[in-house]
């Protein structure tokens, strides 16, 4: 695989999470990450992982973000976003500390930049090999995620249920 | 040509960025979605380490990776919807309270 594609979207990928952490208007925060996502998602083509990348853009980009942008249309948020993104307290404190992170993340991955040379192993992630590893030995943690499914639904469906037998009497918007 | 450093370091950039996202915002929304930067880094990582090491088990904690991460942005929302209905705002220092 050219080297320019993972320059490419390597870039993209880091302007896009820039824009997702920098951004003023919630939307743009949430527009940002989908772009961000859709340039993971051909970064992992270029690792021949084509299976994950293909569920990335379903899940991520198709369900999840889309969850997020029905929630800021829904709470109207620009209005209050816009006015109160006051100075954090600890916002340098939080800098300094990823800041530290990824020092200390560059000291722990330099033998790897270093030493190890590209090695293009036969690996390749299509759904056939995912599907024919998952369903023998990975067959009990992908039940177990079913039942993970299922707590989640229990979950949010209790805190709706509490949220409409309690909260009438705060607002109905 | 590109090795499994240039990899690992775009991962760690993506997640430096994430942390800091999710250290110094405020917003919960802005939170959450700072955590889904820090998913994506470390998928990315599990991946990079998968294709390198010739193993596919990377590529699958990636897929249940992905499961987690919807059930835990469903959660999330839901959370934030209802802090939202209630104190009519999503600034985390508003939460002060343990019961409502």
């Amino acid at each position: 695989m050219s080297p320019f594609f993972f320059y490419l979207f390597a870039a993209i990928l880091i302007f896009a999470s820039l824009c997702v952490i920098l951004a003023r208007n919630p939307l743009y925060n949430v527009l940002s990450l989908v772009v961000a996502i859709f340039s993971l998602s051909c970064i992992f083509v270029t690792l021949e992982a084509y299976f994950v990348g293909m569920i990335l853009i379903l899940v991520y980009a198709g369900a999840v973000l889309v969850f997020f942008l029905f929630v800021v249309m829904c709470l109207n948020l620009n209005s209050i976003t816009l006015t109160s993104e006051a100075q954090n307290r600890f916002r340098w404190l939080g800098t300094f500390a990823a800041l530290m992170f990824t020092f200390s993340f560059v000291l722990a991955t330099k033998s790897f930049i270093k030493a190890q040379a590209v090695d293009i192993s036969s690996i390749r992630g299509t759904i056939e090999a995912i599907g024919k590893i998952l369903f023998t030995d990975y067959l009990l943690p992908f039940e177990l995620t079913s039942l993970l499914l299922l707590i989640a639904i229990f979950g949010i469906v209790s805190l709706a249920q509490g949220a409409l037998s309690t909260g009438k009497d705060t607002d109905n918007s | 040509m590109i090795t499994l450093g240039s990899y690992l370091a775009l991962s760690g950039v993506i997640f430096s960025i994430g942390l800091v996202g999710v250290m110094t915002s405020r917003n919960v929304l802005k939170v959450l979605l700072s955590l889904e930067l820090l998913l994506a880094a470390s998928n990315l990582s599990f991946v990079s380490f998968s294709k390198f090491n010739g193993d596919y088990a990377g590529q699958l904690i990636v897929f249940f990776v992905i499961l987690v991460a919807a059930a835990e942005v469903a959660i999330g929302l839901a959370i934030v919807v209802l802090m939202y209905r209630r104190l009519s705002t999503i600034q985390a220092d508003e939460l002060r309270t343990m019961k409502w």
